[in-house]
């Protein structure tokens, strides 16, 4: 079944001689529980498609269609409101609000909603991710592999259609890499969680099972490796 | 490299406007300060020298001219001027005037000894001298006005530093990431705060200006304002006249330019020193060092209450002037507010009010005695003069026999309460005070007409009423007799002592006994509770003066003139009073309407000066809510980024900002009012007045206005932030690499 679907999707910055082309002309579509990874060398626009996925930005044209929403047709307010339900963004730098408690953090996009979270669900996913001790900590009590864990969590929390992750290794040692790549995984098998991951470490890459390369605001390949 | 750097924050509009904002509040604020203490000094010094002579030191006693010439010689002597009434009963003197005061102190004893003086002679123009600063050992008042401003210019200085520094933070945070770039390729500390300190001054250059020659135009305003306010009604009190020193602009600008200095070296210090690798990180986001719950927020607003706590809670220290101001700002108002109703109410109830048909012009004569004073004649044949009653006041002492007291005043304790200075122990009795009201002999037979006595010149009235000490309610005072009344078949006599010599006494025939008194602007055992009160005639008076004595030196005319009277027409009664005493008499005269108009003014000046400066406080508390939003959008877009790219709505987002205003300028209001509750209690309480009446006549308006006049400021300040806020793109802040 597919979730997502980019069809001519093309973003351009500036006017006339400033203008620069970071998107040009993308077709794409991922199916449910798909884990897929979107690899480039830096300014080939990956992190554009991201955004635009992730009802940050606007195509410039095209249509991006994300369970059954049109995100072009999105105002401002319609789209946070994409952006709280329907995925989840995992950033580099973990993004975590460092005024509240990792617990309110995660909850954030329900709290917005006036929703009351699955305290089952909310364990489950605290557990797996292995910060339910921490959850009464601020952001900055915590290492940086916990800060992504947490940021993982809140991505979860609203069981979005897709989640999106910009390169959320790269601030992180090994071993903690390798952990919230494990992670990723695991929500992708055990919850059938769609994952897009944007990365320019091939390793990373490589655990996913499809993978796009992205060159000059192009899809120059889409591999699935299984 | 430095020329580029001022180039880069001339480009960044939000927060150069926010520094020039602030250098032009700080410029005006001081020149505005400076301009008025500048005047209050010169004022002070035109009243010293108008009042005690604009001499330096003085020599008492008889000098020849061969004396003057020595003092004259003397170096350092600017002038020598011979006072011969000036120096009122101590004699003639010599005024010595110095070209350089400073030497005052160490001159004068040894001009002394040339002219022959005595160092007892010698006296100094101590108050003078203390406005410009030359002090003496020997003079023991304080002398705070000088010292005053200074500490209020470096207090004021001090504030403005806590304040601004924070818009030169922002505005140097902006441009962190690019210093640290700098930082990285060798640029020194030294250099990067030369450079910040560089930027500093030529933002804040014209401001400085600008806020410096309003500062000067608004002082001469608020002189202009006291002038029209006050006028020279209030007794002892000149016209003000607007000067500016040249040098007065060289402290002001000197003393901005330190602030600002300050101000801006704070922050640039601070910087200076960061590695580069957290300059270009530039981490410095608004954090909480300790998880802390808003939990009113929070209930009451939700997610977007919470986060809003959180983020105050964050600014704390930016915002603590703010807050500190505020609370300050509005406490003062409203208990300022509440003390003026207060005031007026009892002002007009005890005195206004009170006295409205007891009289409309009060003449006080000069050094007069009543019995020699024969004007009234003429005097009550003034056109539009209702009444006009002659009278002198005199003190003299009572024996009060324990069996003449009344039984009334025997239940509450007798003599039992009396301080011991108003009552003392006596043969056959308590000696108290007597005051004896001298009428004019026309007046007191009027007076015998109105209690219903027998008219007589030869005996006194006896005003028979003391207070309930016990209740110290003096709005609503019980009286009772204060001795028998004996039988009307029986001559009673009252026999008055000589204060300080009690064995003189006289014998006076008791007309009356009375709780009535004459109509005339007098309060009767006020301070002293236990007087016995006599009115008698001037014809007794010229009788028993030689043995009593204790007589004031002034005599005073209380005239009522016809009901309604205007304003002019009291002012045409004053005229021709005026032209009646003024060939033999010293007098000073008042009258009811212009006194209570006088009063209104003098409270409207007092409240306009007290107002201002709660004003003041307001804008400083204000300025710096204005330069902390304005750099907003550069210190807590990482924020609002990251509360968007979970989802928040611009509605909700706007909702939080809605939320941070109403607890900045909800929070002092919140604080403030307990503290106002119980002070205006607490002078409710000490002035009698009833809550109801009180709050017939509460300040709610001027306090709402106020209250107002804070919360749209601070909702302007987020309003003007928010327009800012708004223009965040979310996809530009992710995709900066420094966000964390």
């Amino acid at each position: 079944m597919e979730i997502l679907k980019c069809e001519g999707v093309k973003k351009v910055y500036g006017s006339g001689e400033n203008q620069v082309t970071a998107l040009n002309g993308i077709d794409l579509s991922v199916s449910r529980g798909e884990f897929v990874a979107i690899v480039g060398a830096s300014g080939s626009g990956k992190s554009t498609l991201l955004h635009i996925l992730g009802s940050v930005e606007r195509p410039t044209e095209g249509k991006v269609m994300i369970d059954g929403t049109d995100l072009s047709r999105l105002n401002q307010t319609e789209a946070a409101i994409f952006r709280r339900r329907k995925v989840g963004l995992i950033y580099q730098f973990y993004n975590l609000i460092p005024t509240l408690t990792v617990r309110k953090n995660i909850l954030m996009p329900l709290t917005l909603d006036r929703k009351k979270p699955n305290q089952e669900y909310f364990e489950k996913v605290v557990n797996s991710l292995g910060i339910a001790e921490k959850l009464d900590a601020l952001p900055n009590q915590l290492s940086g592999g916990q800060q992504q864990r947490a940021a993982i969590a809140r991505s979860l929390i609203y069981r979005p259609a897709l989640l999106l992750a910009d390169e959320p290794t790269g601030n992180l040692d090994q071993k903690n890499s390798r952990e919230i790549i494990d992670m990723l995984k695991l929500s992708n098998r055990n919850l059938d969680q769609t994952i897009l991951l944007i990365t320019h470490d091939e390793k990373v890459a490589l655990e996913a099972e499809r993978i796009i390369t992205v060159e000059d605001g192009r899809i120059i390949s889409d591999q699935r490796r299984r | 490299m430095w020329q580029n750097a001022y180039g880069l924050l001339k480009n960044n509009g939000t927060s150069s406007l926010s520094v020039r904002i602030a250098a032009f509040i700080s410029a005006l604020l001081l020149s505005l300060l400076c301009g008025l203490f500048y005047n209050t000094w010169k004022y002070e010094v035109e009243r010293i020298t108008q009042e005690e002579g604009g001499w330096h030191s003085r020599l008492y006693g008889e000098f020849t001219e061969e004396d003057m010439e020595t003092v004259k010689n003397f170096a350092n002597v600017k002038d020598v001027v011979v006072n011969e009434k000036g120096a009122g009963s101590a004699g003639p003197a010599l005024d010595i005037y110095f070209d350089d005061m400073g030497s005052v102190f160490s001159d004068t004893p040894h001009i002394a000894q040339q002219a022959g003086a005595a160092p007892e002679k010698i006296a100094y123009n101590y108050e003078l001298l203390a406005m410009y600063l030359v002090r003496d050992s020997s003079d023991p008042a304080p002398r705070l006005v000088f010292p005053m401003f200074l500490l209020i210019t470096l207090a004021a200085s001090f504030s403005l530093i806590v304040i601004i520094h924070n818009s030169f933070a922002v505005s140097m945070n902006a441009r962190l990431h690019q210093f640290g770039i700098l930082s990285s390729i060798g640029a020194t500390p030294r250099q990067i705060r030369t450079c910040l300190l560089q930027e500093a001054a030529g933002l804040c250059a014209v401001p400085i200006l600008a806020g410096n020659l309003i500062g000067i135009a608004g002082s001469m305003g608020l002189i202009q304002l006291s002038n029209t306010l006050l006028g020279s009604d209030i007794p002892g009190r000149h016209k003000s006249v607007f000067g500016y020193h040249p040098l007065v602009l060289v402290l002001t600008l000197l003393v901005t330019i330190f602030t600002i200095w300050i101000s801006a070296w704070i922050p640039a210090g601070k910087l200076s020193k960061l590695t580069p690798l957290e300059a270009i990180r530039n981490t410095g986001e608004l954090q909480l060092k300790r998880r802390k719950n808003s939990y009113v927020l929070s209930l009451l607003f939700g997610v977007e209450g919470e986060l809003a706590g959180n983020a105050l809670k964050a600014q704390r220290k930016a915002l603590r002037t703010a807050s500190f101001s505020l609370i300050l700002a509005f406490l003062a108002f409203a208990v300022m507010q509440c003390f003026f109703a207060l005031s007026g109410i009892s002002t007009r109830e005890t005195y206004f009010e009170r006295y409205q048909d007891v009289w409309d012009v009060m003449v006080t004569v000069k050094d007069a005695d009543v019995d020699a004073f024969g004007e009234i004649d003429r005097i009550r044949e003034i056109n539009g003069l209702e009444s006009a009653i002659v009278y002198q006041k005199a003190m003299a002492k009572r024996i009060i026999a324990e069996e003449e007291m009344s039984e009334e005043m025997k239940s509450f304790g007798g003599f039992s309460h009396a301080p011991a200075d108003d009552v003392t122990q006596a043969a056959g009795g308590r000696l108290v005070d007597a005051p004896i009201i001298i009428l004019d002999d026309h007046s007191f037979l009027a007076y015998c007409g109105q209690i219903g006595v027998v008219p007589r010149l030869d005996g006194a009235v006896i005003l028979n009423q003391i207070r309930d000490v016990t209740n110290p309610d003096f709005r609503h005072p019980d009286f009772m007799p204060y001795i028998k009344t004996p039988d009307p078949r029986e001559n009673a006599v009252s026999i008055l002592r000589q204060s300080g010599n009690e064995e003189m006494t006289a014998r006076l025939p008791v007309l009356a006994y009375t709780e009535k008194v004459p109509v005339l602007r007098e309060e009767y055992a006020t301070i002293n509770y236990y007087e016995l009160v006599h009115f008698i005639p001037v014809s007794l008076w010229k009788e028993i003066k030689g043995q009593i004595g204790g007589a004031e030196a002034d005599s005073y005319i209380c005239i009522l003139g016809k009901e309604n009277a205007s304003l002019e027409e009291l002012n045409g009664l004053q005229d021709e009073l005026g032209r009646i005493l003024g060939g033999n008499y010293t007098i000073e005269s008042e009258n009811r309407i212009q006194e209570s108009e006088t009063n209104e003014k003098q409270i409207q000046g007092m409240m306009a000066v007290l107002g201002g400066f709660c004003v003041l406080l307001a804008v400083i508390g204000i300025g710096n809510v204005f330069s902390n939003t304005l750099g907003f959008v550069r210190q807590r877009k990482r924020e609002f980024a990251r509360y968007m790219s979970v989802g928040m709505t611009p509605k909700e987002l706007k909702k939080m900002f809605c939320i941070e205003a109403l607890a900045i300028a909800g929070r002092p209001i919140l604080f403030s009012l307990p503290p106002v509750i119980i002070l205006t209690g607490y002078m409710l309480k000490a002035s009698y007045v009833e809550a109801g009446e009180f709050m017939a006549e509460a300040p709610v308006a001027p306090i709402l206005l106020f209250m107002l006049a804070v919360l749209s400021s601070v909702a302007l300040a987020y309003s003007l932030a928010w327009r800012n806020v708004r223009k965040i793109s979310l996809a530009e802040v992710l995709r900066d690499d420094t966000m964390m």
